[in-house]
């Protein structure tokens, strides 16, 4: 019951807080808007670039290796059951020089080019997936090792490129999570600087309940109940402006950077949701934790 | 004789606990009731050097009315804020109720400010709350349930002499009023003892005259009151136990005493 009482105490007395020093708090929860938008677009340029990049992964961890015309069929499918042997070997997929013709006929891209195309250019070819990227290389290396291969062609393997995309992909992942770091810092420091006005502003009524034998936390807990309050205030405006301007971003980028495979995805609202709220309960929680524990002293 | 019989009926005596404390029990026979403060040997000196009390040795029996004197800077609202655990001694120990407040851990703090009312020269009242919020909030900050908010803060409106006055705020009350606002709200959680800072510092003569008889019944009542003051006709007139404070050490300590020392400052006597 008394915790209950106190905890209504803690509600009303943050909540009036709030309102008396409305300039204060209101500057508060847009810069915390602001540093929680920059977040949500970090968030979802994240997430899109790891759907790039998953996909990409998933390119790239299969390679096929060409056949050589000619080769025995028998010499093909020994080779395929050694490949299949190999535990680095996710599956292997043999694909004869006629399934290649018509896949390639089957793209429309290639529509133009295939109507000019006399006889059957292409080669059979072995399509090897593989369960770790970086096992991809020494499948190359034994694919151009073995007899039947087409010496023109071996595979379609570009190693330098693929370590490069992996370089890019963990470097932006770090500079992610800098860039989170650094917002995090900011608003804790603003939360902090808003609770130290609202300390300044009510400094006589802390006198005072410090003086009837108020508890520290009884003290402390409505401006900690503040900084909630400006965090989540800030990840709802934060949040509000960026679903409506999620898929008109997509679109935009998308139209532009053709080659980037961007993509809307509604699904992932709901977890920026999650994340957004909570992470702006949390900033307001420890940026006004740590500004009580600065300024407020029994 | 200033305890009624009933007031000291029923304490029992405590044993010295130091030689200090004897001696000092010697000095003052008639201290026969329990120690509520005692300062052994207190030192206070501030991180700029300034020696604020030096060598404070004070026996504060449960009941007594206490008056600190002295002139500004002497050291008595040092003293005061020993008492209420704002300042911690340099050296010495403060007893109070038989616990160190030297040794007292922070969280503790609130629990013994609990038990101390304290009443200051510029009242301390939130001018956004009405006069009733500003009693109960001493109650509200200890979580008490509504209905004992009510009946207490009533009872202390009504001791001084405040009843009818509960929505009225600060701004509209005079001095006097709202010091009695301010020894209400010292008085509603029932404190042992009130420690009052220049109580009558920022009021007229008859207005004072007022809140001191206030502070008389509260201590009839049989709580321990301790109060710095200034007043000299106050003092003089109610020849209480006065303890004179000058460049931070005890220079007199009179049971029936007045506002200046009779053999030192014959002229003011005279005046």
């Amino acid at each position: 019951m008394m915790k209950l009482r106190n905890l209504k105490f803690a509600l009303n007395s943050a909540w009036q807080s709030f309102w008396r020093n409305l300039a204060v708090s209101l500057a508060a929860v847009l810069s915390i808007t602001l540093i929680l938008i920059l977040a949500g677009v970090n968030l979802l340029v994240g997430h899109a670039f790891s759907q790039v990049v998953d996909g990409f992964r998933l390119k790239v961890s299969e390679i096929s290796i060409n056949v050589a015309d000619g080769t025995p069929l028998q010499a093909i499918y020994d080779f395929q059951d050694q490949l299949k042997a190999d535990p680095r070997v996710a599956s292997v997929k043999f694909i004869t020089k006629e399934q290649a013709l018509l896949d390639f006929q089957a793209d429309p891209n290639n529509a133009v080019f295939a109507q000019q195309i006399d006889g059957n250019p292409l080669d059979a070819k072995l399509e090897v997936r593989v369960f770790e990227l970086k096992d991809v290389a020494a499948i190359d290396l034994l694919g151009r090792r073995w007899a039947g291969v087409d010496p023109t062609d071996p595979t379609n393997y570009q190693g330098d490129f693929v370590n490069r995309m992996l370089e890019l992909s963990s470097w932006l992942g770090l500079a992610g999570i800098l860039l989170m770091a650094i917002l995090v810092v900011v608003s804790v420091v603003i939360v902090m600087n808003t609770i130290r006005t609202a300390v300044y502003h009510r400094r006589k009524e802390i006198e005072v309940m410090k003086l009837v034998g108020a508890t520290e936390w009884f003290v402390r807990g409505p401006f900690v109940i503040e900084g909630i309050m400006t965090g989540l205030i800030a990840a709802a405006i934060a949040l509000s402006l960026l679903v409506i301007a999620y898929q008109p971003a997509v679109e935009r980028f998308h139209s532009d950077l053709v080659f980037i495979p961007l993509s809307y995805d509604p699904t992932f609202i709901s977890s920026l949701a999650r994340d957004l709220l909570i992470g702006g309960a949390l900033l307001g929680a420890l940026g006004s934790y740590i500004g009580v524990r600065r300024y407020v002293r029994i | 004789m200033r305890y009624t019989a009933g007031d000291l009926a029923g304490r029992a005596r405590t044993r010295p606990t130091s030689q200090q404390e004897i001696q000092l029990m010697v000095l003052t026979p008639d201290f026969d009731s329990r120690p509520i403060i005692s300062f052994q040997h207190v030192w206070k000196t501030y991180p700029t050097g300034t020696e604020a009390l030096r060598d404070i040795n004070l026996v504060v029996p449960e009941g007594d009315f206490l008056f600190l004197v002295g002139p500004s800077g002497a050291g008595k609202s040092t003293l005061v804020r020993l008492l209420i655990r704002e300042e911690k001694p340099t050296k010495g120990k403060i007893f109070v109720e038989g616990i160190e407040l030297g040794r007292m851990k922070r969280r503790q703090l609130p629990h013994y400010r609990r038990k101390v009312g304290l009443v200051f020269q510029d009242f301390k009242l939130l001018p956004n709350l009405t006069i009733y919020e500003n009693v109960a909030f001493a109650l509200r900050v200890l979580g008490e349930p509504d209905d004992l908010v009510q009946s207490r803060v009533a009872d202390a409106l009504d001791t001084v002499g405040l009843s009818g006055k509960e929505l009225t705020y600060p701004a509209n009350l005079s001095g006097g009023e709202q010091q009695r606002v301010a020894i209400a709200r010292a008085l509603v959680h029932a404190p042992r003892f009130i420690i009052a800072d220049e109580p009558t510092g920022n009021l007229d003569p008859a207005t004072a005259w007022e809140i001191m008889q206030l502070f008389l019944r509260i201590n009839a009542r049989g709580a321990t009151v301790v109060m710095a003051t200034h007043n000299r006709e106050i003092v003089d007139l109610l020849r209480r136990r006065v303890v004179a404070i000058d460049a931070g050490q005890i220079a007199r300590d009179d049971r029936s005493g007045r506002y200046h020392d009779e053999v030192t400052k014959p002229q003011i006597r005279a005046q």
